[in-house]
Parts: C-alpha cells; structure tokens; sequence
C-alpha cells in the first residue's frame, strides 16, 4: 500500500476508510463524522477479523507453557507473534521487552508500582501529564516518602529542555512524562529529556498513548527505557495495552500482581514457600491473559504499518493545521496548545471565549443539534486537570474544553463540514 | 442500572427540583448542593449521561437555548 501520488493518496484513503462500517452507516438519521479517537479509535475489519479468529477457531489458553494441545500450541504461537508485530512497531531489541497489559495506565502503574526507589530520591513528571502518567507516581512517592517534582508546561503546553534541566538531579530516580498530549496535542521534546535524564542516570518513561497510534515511535533511537501504549487509540480493541522496558531494567522491577503464569516453580518444602519467578516479560504478565486482544493488537499494527506512519503523520498534519486555522479564523474560540500545528498532534481542544455556557453543551450541541450529521467530540478535562487549574481554569467548578481528535479515517470533508457548523454554532455565542 | 448512574439521575431531579428549567451551566454549578448525589467526575460528564437518560425516559425535557441547553423536570415528575 505505497504512497506513490496525490491520485494513489485519494484512492488509498478512501479504501482505508471503508475498513470502519460504521462511517458509512447512519445513526439516528444521520451521518456520523467521528473525531474522538484520542480517546477511542475505530477498529479496522481486520482487527476483528483477527480476533474473530481466535474466538471462533482457538478459544484456548496460551502463555507460559500452560495447554500444550494443539489449540494451545496455535494461541502460544499467535501471541508471541503478535508481541513480534508489537516490537517491530516501536523498534525495540527483542520480543521479551514487550508486556501485555491492558492498557497504558497499567503499563505506567505497573512501572510505578515495581520501581525501586529509596526516600531520598526524587520522580519528575509534568502538569500535563494524563493522570495515569502522574497518579501512580504520586503514591508511589506518597508511599515511599520519597519527592515528586513537577515541570510546569508553558501556557502554550511546550516544553524546553530546560524546564527539565531544572528539576532532574542525581537523586532523580525516573522520569514520566507525555509524549504527545491528549489535551493540547503537544509534542514534547523526548529525545532531549532522555539525554538530560541519563547524563543523571535517571530512567524515563514516556506516555505514548497519543504519539504512537499517528507518529514512527522507535525506543531505540530515542534511547527511552520505557514506554506505555494504549492500543485501543491505534485501530486495536480494548482491553489491550502494552508496556515497553529495556530488559535489563524491566529484570531490576519489583514483581506486579503474582499468581499463575509468572512462576518457574513454587518450592514447598519444611511448611514454607518458595517462588521462582520466571523473567520478564512473563514475569509481569499473571493469569491468563486477553489472547483475542492481542491478536487484534498484532492486526492492528500490522494495519497502521501497511498505511505508513509518516503517511498517517502527514495526512494528520494536513488535518491539523486546517482545523486550526479554521477555529481561530473565527475569534469566538480559546485554543489550549501551540497555534502552530507543526507542533502539535491532530487533535484541538476549544472553548468558547464567551462564558454564556457549558463545555459540555458545545459537544452535545454537535452530537444532537445540526442538520445531517453528528459530529462526535469529547468534553470535559481528558484526565488533565494540573494543567487546566495551571492556566487559571477551574475543573473543580466544572470549566473545560471540547475536543476534536481525528485520524486516519477522516477526511478534510469532515474538517469543513465541523468548521461550518463551528462557525453556525459560533452566532450562539454572541 | 448501576448505583453510580442511579445516584446521578436522583442529582439531576433534585437539582431540577431546586430550580426547574436549568441551563446545563446552572446545573453544574448547583451539584455542590447535593454532593452525595453528583458523583463522578468535575467535567460533568456523568451528570449528562444521567440527564440524558433522563430525557429519553420522558422524564425530562432539554431543548436548545441561547445559554446552551435547558433542562426541564415534567411537571408529572415532580
């Protein structure tokens, strides 16, 4: 599926498109332009196809040598081969450096669950970090006593180098931070904090729930030691996340949650117990597992690597600055993040500079109220409050943002369709 | 139906039964009057959803104003 011209470009998208049923049926009466993916994106046929499979031909156990029959044989194999599709998205080392989770807030919990960090230590995060980047390190430090140091985001939610330089030390233990935000679409400088945190032999995870579904992640190159995916954002079904970690560190965590899967033996001798644990990645994956999930997470990136990351960047890019451009053209809106969309990934959260009402009336307004279509948008504060009362707005008393998140399968029709009926909606506010 | 969703809908009709119509605005300001009934996040999203259950059980009326949506308990409801 090469890109080659503009004409390729049309025909590709449009096939792409047809892979998601639901655009092309009506609900309610009308035509549904979804941009929500930030939070949940649509899932490809052949996701389904691929989880079909498992649930209609396998059905059986996988994992760590449990079922050896033949329709636990073909799950093993299915499995690990979709963990295969998952290192080969990222570019990580080896297979063994991919955990199954089931999402990315797991992944981040399991890392600040496991961490060993003594009191004296300190764990930087940001004030835009989605709440399962900062929470779970929040009362890792609130357990352990040990600091928690936060870098402010500018305004614009950018950061610079050396707003980290500020707050990483030698006492830094790791760093968690959001690669691209769910709230301001900002992409932050990873490749820089990484080399800041390392020269203080600090670790660093990065959230890449929002960069890795639109953008080439390649933890090899950025030299990040862990990393946290939502698959759920990136055509994948629910339920299925996963955690990167260099392996030599993923073996210095602490054990997660313990039961079957994750032991070599449990020694019962003289009235006590005796577990060994298997390595990772195994060592964090116990019980049995989401094995239709995972091969829906293999088909999913399978399918985003047949499109092309950097075709799905710059068809976002094109979406990005459009939208942009179009809600501020018409000064009723507060745009949170960069105005320029170069830095920023294809999703804008907006409110009406005018108080006169509710954000979430804005999204409801577009799900329920024009003509033809339901626009499909998120509001509320996309689990970022820090940020939101950092800019001077008030979660608390209910003030926050709608947002429109959008992704392969829209196209700029969709984009024109949303700013004229933004611009109709926009006479309300007078 | 859920204890959480339950408990958003008995949010919604006190408000309303405060101060019938009410702009989703209003509405979310009020829920500090009833915090053992307006649960679930700040963002508000929890008290919609409940509203809008609401309105497809008849229960509830909500129609576009220019301060938004209004929301109105039938007076069979109340």
């Amino acid at each position: 599926m090469k890109l080659q011209s503009s004409d390729d470009k049309m025909v590709v998208w449009a096939r792409i498109r047809r892979d998601f049923p639901v655009l092309s049926e009506l609900y309610e009466g009308k035509n549904l332009i979804y941009f929500d993916s930030a939070c949940m994106s649509l899932k490809p046929v052949q996701v389904w196809e691929a989880m079909e499979y498992y649930y209609r031909h396998l059905g059986a156990c996988g994992g760590a040598g449990r079922s050896t029959h033949s329709l636990g044989l073909e799950t093993s194999q299915l499995t690990e081969e979709a963990r295969m599709k998952i290192t080969r998205f990222i570019n990580a080392r080896s297979h063994n450096e991919i955990v199954w989770t089931r999402n990315a807030t797991e992944a981040l919990n399991i890392i600040a669950a496991t961490l060993p960090i003594k009191k004296d230590e300190n764990i930087v995060t940001t004030s835009l970090e989605h709440h399962s980047g900062m929470l779970p390190f929040f009362k890792k430090c609130q357990e352990v006593g040990c600091e928690l140091r936060i870098v402010d985001a500018h305004p614009n939610g950018t950061f610079n180098s050396a707003d980290f330089e500020e707050k990483i030390d030698d006492k830094t233990k790791i760093v968690s931070f959001v690669h691209a935000s769910n709230l301001t679409g900002t992409v932050a400088p990873l490749e820089d904090v990484v080399k800041i945190s390392h020269e203080h032999g600090a670790w660093v995870v990065s959230d890449e729930a929002q960069f890795a579904p639109h953008n080439k992640l390649d933890v090899k190159k950025l030299d990040v030691d862990f990393s946290a995916l939502s698959i759920h954002k990136a055509c994948g079904p629910t339920g299925i996340g996963a955690l990167y970690g260099k392996y030599e560190l993923l073996e210095q965590l602490d054990m997660f949650l313990v039961g079957g899967d994750v032991i070599e033996d449990v020694i019962y001798e003289n009235g006590k117990i005796t577990p060994k644990y298997l390595p990772p990645p195994h060592k964090f994956e116990a019980g049995l597992q989401n094995y239709g999930g995972m091969l829906g997470a293999g088909a999913a990136v399978d399918y985003l690597q047949k499109i092309g990351m950097e075709n799905i960047h710059n068809r976002e890019q094109s979406f990005s600055k459009r939208l942009l451009e179009g809600i501020l053209e018409l000064e009723k809106f507060e745009v949170l993040g960069p105005l320029d969309y170069k830095q920023r990934a294809a999703l804008v959260s907006f409110r009406p500079k005018s108080d006169v009402m509710n954000h979430n009336d804005v999204t409801e307004y577009f799900n329920d109220m024009i003509p033809n279509h339901k626009i499909l948008m998120r509001s509320g504060n996309m689990c970022v409050h820090p940020f939101q009362y950092q800019i001077g707005l008030n979660p608390g008393k209910g003030e926050g943002v709608t947002r429109a998140s959008l992704y392969i399968y829209n196209t700029m029709d969709e984009v024109e369709i949303f700013l004229t009926e933004l611009e109709n909606f926009s006479k309300a506010l007078d | 139906m859920g204890k959480f969703k339950e408990r958003n809908i008995k949010c919604v009709i006190a408000i309303l039964k405060e101060k019938n119509p009410a702009t989703t605005k209003e509405i979310m300001a009020m829920r500090d009057l009833f915090p053992d009934l307006c649960a679930g996040c700040s963002s508000g999203g929890d008290v919609i959803l409940a509203g809008k259950q609401l309105v497809e059980e008849g229960i509830v009326e909500r129609k576009w104003t220019s301060e938004g949506f209004a929301w109105k308990l039938l007076e069979a409801s109340e």
